[in-house]
């Protein structure tokens, strides 16, 4: 019980400050770097969750080929230091702290005021639950629609990333 | 039997990087840092989204929080495709400098 | 019969729409034959009538809807058309002469760019009067009473790049539309009171009206009818008209258009009775015209509007007849009138066509010797207008003096006022035939080598006019024998006030002819043999060449007013308040748009925030209201 919660908070105190890390890094690899130590973490809080299947697809997918991409454009790119609070109109910077302080407000509020007490006491789960094979099962039965779906849209990614790619090279030939 | 803390916190977690995401986009002028941002967002949303899950014992939020990394996946795919397409005609990467839209 | 109505009608209009849909593709002389076909078509049709109609016996006149043309609540106007004795007579003159006029047109108008236009023009007046003349009921007498307006406003300002024409036309149209207005309010107080515009329902009510209402209809009738017939004092209109060309100054104002003022009293009678000093104020007004108009025939120079005047008092004649009660010899005139003053008109046609356009008289001395044919045309319809004996004129004028006579002491009063007028007719008008035709050359002359006659088809009109001219009175000599009033009356019975006895008609005729034959006498010693002189008065010539400064009045009073509160008007309320509303509403729009353009800055954050913005609104939205 006291693990849970000594790896709870310190996963969640990771979260937050990798969080806080990507925004504010002016090298935009160092924000690459911490958003990666975010997603670990995420991954952390998903096991805590009784979500393992995410958990390990989030480490896999987002931490390993998503942040990787990332990392190789950034290479790629080359760096860009940039200040964060810099340019725009004066307003800018002010109006973006309130709102985004303001949707935080409105989110713990909206969650409170609404669900308050019935987020005391969760469902008791089963041991399969979040498994593997509990997902597929429930991907190819309930949720096959969003299955689908869901692999239509990663081919049109990937077609328009193609097609993005090879534009400049067209050119070249012409 | 859910042990450590009650969803409530989590969700303030993820309700924290939603916050936090919404505000790296608000303020940064990389387009890279803007994406990294929004990658926070998401996964602040998907973290909602598993905790509800185990909340009331529906798979229901997985699902929806693995399609959710699909579409993550696919829409940042296209946006780092953009990003290599303005860097090829040497455009600058500063979406302040980047206004053809101006009225 | 009412088919023969219908044909008629409807001619004139198919080929204005032929000629009109044809346009460049039919050639100039096809427009003419065809607008002239149509017109004849149109006159075999009124034949049809006329021979139908007197088989049948003329009381038994006949009405022919088509369609419900109007429909307002209870209130009904049908398309209709009327066969009747006074409807038949006029079809007849209308297309009659008309068809000779367009026949002569297309000799006349040979060579002028816009001809086709010109022949659609023509045969849309034609149809335009015989609705007028058709009409079943006031309303389609008034629509065509408006279309014939409109056709006198296109043909009088035919040669538009004119100034002149466009200001005569203009002026036509307004004072005619003075008219208009007061016949149409004269047909509210009929609806009001009647509901209804038909002939005989609107002549029974009239009978049930009290005496002002009834006076005030006829009034505006009257108005209408000064305006069209151009009396005094809604004339000035006429003599500019002359600046259409000479055809049209024939036929629309002389033998038909402004004869429709006459028509309307005649048709409008039993209306009129029930206010008899309105008749007589139309009386009246028809003898002031007939002295007036022919004291400033006698300065005119120009050949058109010596003519023009000419018609102006002829129709006071007729206005005369008719405002007694002597409906039958008021329309005999008119007949007379027609077939002489068109063939004035077309002779001096044939003049000024000769002289490639000149129309100052002054100009034109000698020109018998080279045109015998025209000068003999015009001979006789000069004596004809004169009224004397066996010519047309006669017959028709000394009826209705005579008529005068009999009518109270008022109408003797007019009736001497009228064989003034006799005497001033036969001055004018020899004093044209003088100085035109006479044996020595004008002032000015350019060398005659050149003219000669006119062409056939322009001859032939004036021959069979000049012809008619003639003999186109011994229909009627009243009052030995009278087959016009009797066709009439069934429709237009003339009053008793109005039936001379045969002394009074002596008397009248012997005068008449004397009075005419003086002035005829009067003209050929001053103007032919050179040998009289007229004593100068020139305050008097001042004022008869300024046309009694009646232009110069109307212009005083209506037209400088107006004009000034349309200037300070636009200067004090349109500009500073309409116009600078709207382009207030204009400038308040864009700074509006530039305000809004402030946030389009370009910037994607810009946009993201106002995203955020507005999402975090629309959550506290949801959270307070659910």
């Amino acid at each position: 019980m006291i693990l849970v919660w000594i790896v709870w908070v310190v996963a969640g105190f990771a979260c937050l400050a990798s969080a806080v890390a990507v925004v504010s890094f002016s090298n935009p690899f160092y924000s690459a770097l911490a958003l990666i130590g975010n997603l670990g973490s995420l991954a952390v809080l998903y096991l805590l969750l009784s979500a393992e299947f995410v958990a390990a697809a989030q480490v896999l997918v987002y931490a390993g080929a998503v942040m990787v991409m990332f990392l190789f454009v950034i290479a790629y790119v080359g760096p860009r230091l940039e200040t964060p609070w810099a340019g725009g109109p004066g307003w800018q910077s002010l109006g973006a702290v309130l709102a985004a302080g303001a949707i935080f407000v409105e989110i713990i509020v909206a969650i409170a005021l609404k669900a308050g007490g019935r987020l005391k006491h969760s469902e008791h789960v089963n041991a399969p639950f979040g498994s593997p094979g509990w997902i597929g099962r429930l991907f190819l039965t309930d949720h096959l629609l969003a299955f689908e779906i869901t692999s239509i849209v990663l081919l049109v990614a990937a077609v328009g990333g193609v097609i993005l790619g090879s534009h400049t090279r067209r050119r070249e030939t012409a | 039997m859910l042990q450590g803390p009650g969803i409530a916190w989590y969700l303030g977690i993820a309700a924290f990087l939603f916050a936090t995401g919404a505000l790296g986009v608000l303020i940064r002028r990389n387009p890279l840092i803007i994406l990294l941002s929004l990658e926070i967002m998401l996964n602040g949303g998907n973290l909602a989204l598993i905790a509800f899950s185990r909340h009331a014992g529906n798979g229901a939020g997985q699902i929806f929080a693995l399609a959710v990394m699909a579409v993550a996946a696919s829409e940042v795919c296209v946006g780092l495709g953009l990003v290599v397409a303005l860097h090829r005609r040497r455009l600058a990467m500063d979406v302040d400098k980047l206004s053809e839209l101006r009225g | 019969m009412i088919a023969g109505a219908w044909l008629c009608l409807f001619a004139p209009l198919a080929g204005t729409l032929a000629i009109t849909v044809g346009g460049n593709r039919i050639s100039r002389l096809a427009a003419g034959w065809l607008s002239t076909a149509s017109v004849f078509v149109a006159f075999g049709g009124a034949a049809w009538s006329f021979f139908g109609l007197r088989a049948h016996g003329s009381e038994h006149g006949a009405l022919s809807t088509a369609w419900v043309w109007l429909q307002a609540g209870t209130f009904k106007a049908g398309l209709s058309v009327l066969v009747d004795p006074l409807s038949t007579m006029m079809m007849l003159i209308v297309s009659g002469v008309g068809g000779l006029i367009v026949l002569y047109s297309i000799g006349y108008m040979d060579g002028d760019d816009e001809e086709r236009r010109y022949f659609a023009y023509m045969s849309l007046f034609v149809f335009s009067m015989l609705l007028l003349v058709e009409g079943g009921n006031l309303l389609i007498l008034l629509a065509g009473w408006g279309l014939v307006g409109l056709s006198s406003y296109l043909l009088i300002g035919f040669w538009h790049e004119r100034p002149t024409a466009v200001a005569a036309a203009k002026k036509a149209f307004v004072m005619n539309a003075i008219g208009d207005a007061t016949m149409a309010l004269a047909f509210f107080v009929l609806i009001a009171h009647s509901n209804s515009l038909s002939f005989a329902t609107s002549f029974a009510t009239a009978g049930h009206l009290s005496e002002t209402t009834v006076n005030l209809v006829a009034l505006g009738l009257l108005g209408g009818a000064v305006a069209k017939s151009a009396q005094i004092p809604l004339h000035t209109w006429l003599p500019d008209a002359m600046e259409g060309p000479t055809p049209v100054s024939a036929l629309i104002h002389a033998a038909t258009m402004v004869t429709a003022g006459v028509y309307l009293i005649v048709r409008t009678h039993p209306i009129f009775e029930q206010a008899r000093t309105i008749e007589l104020i139309a009386a009246g007004l028809g003898t002031l015209t007939l002295l007036v108009a022919g004291l400033i025939a006698l300065v005119q120079t120009d050949i058109k509007r010596v003519i023009a005047y000419s018609t102006m008092s002829q129709i006071g004649y007729m206005f005369l007849g008719a405002g007694v009660g002597a409906y039958a010899n008021g329309m005999f005139h008119l007949l007379t009138h027609a077939f002489f003053k068109a063939l004035l008109f077309l002779a001096a046609g044939l003049v000024i066509h000769a002289l490639s356009g000149e129309q100052d008289m002054r100009k034109m001395g000698g020109i018998g010797k080279v045109m015998p044919w025209t000068r003999w045309a015009f001979l006789a319809g000069a004596l004809a207008l004169v009224g004397l004996p066996p010519f047309a004129g006669f017959f028709s004028k000394d009826a209705i003096i005579a008529a005068a006579l009999h009518d109270h002491w008022y109408g003797v009063v007019l009736a001497i006022a009228a064989l003034a007028g006799a005497f001033l007719t036969g001055l004018y008008t020899f004093r044209m035939y003088f100085i035109v035709f006479g044996p020595t050359a004008g002032s000015d002359t350019a060398p005659r080598s050149q003219t000669h006659e006119g062409p056939k088809t322009m001859l032939v009109p004036v021959g069979i006019l000049a012809v008619l001219s003639v003999v186109g009175g011994w229909i009627q000599f009243s009052p030995f024998w009278h087959p016009l009033t009797n066709w009439l009356s069934p429709v237009a019975a003339t009053l008793g006030v109005a039936e001379p006895s045969n002394t009074q008609e002596a008397i009248a005729s012997v005068f008449a002819v004397v009075l005419g034959l003086a002035g005829a006498v009067v003209a050929y010693a001053v103007y032919g043999q050179r040998r009289l002189a007229i004593p100068r008065v020139p305050s008097l010539q001042r004022a008869l060449e300024h046309k009694l400064y009646f232009d110069e009045a109307y212009d005083a009073l209506f037209y400088r007013p107006a004009a000034a509160m349309a200037v300070s008007f636009r200067r004090e309320f349109e500009e500073p308040v309409v116009l600078a509303s709207g382009s207030d509403l204009g400038e308040g729009a864009l700074e509006l748009g530039q305000g809004l353009r402030r946030l389009q800055t370009g910037l994607l954050r810009t946009y993201v925030f106002f995203l955020a913005t507005g999402m975090a609104v629309l959550a506290v939205v949801f959270l307070v209201v659910k």
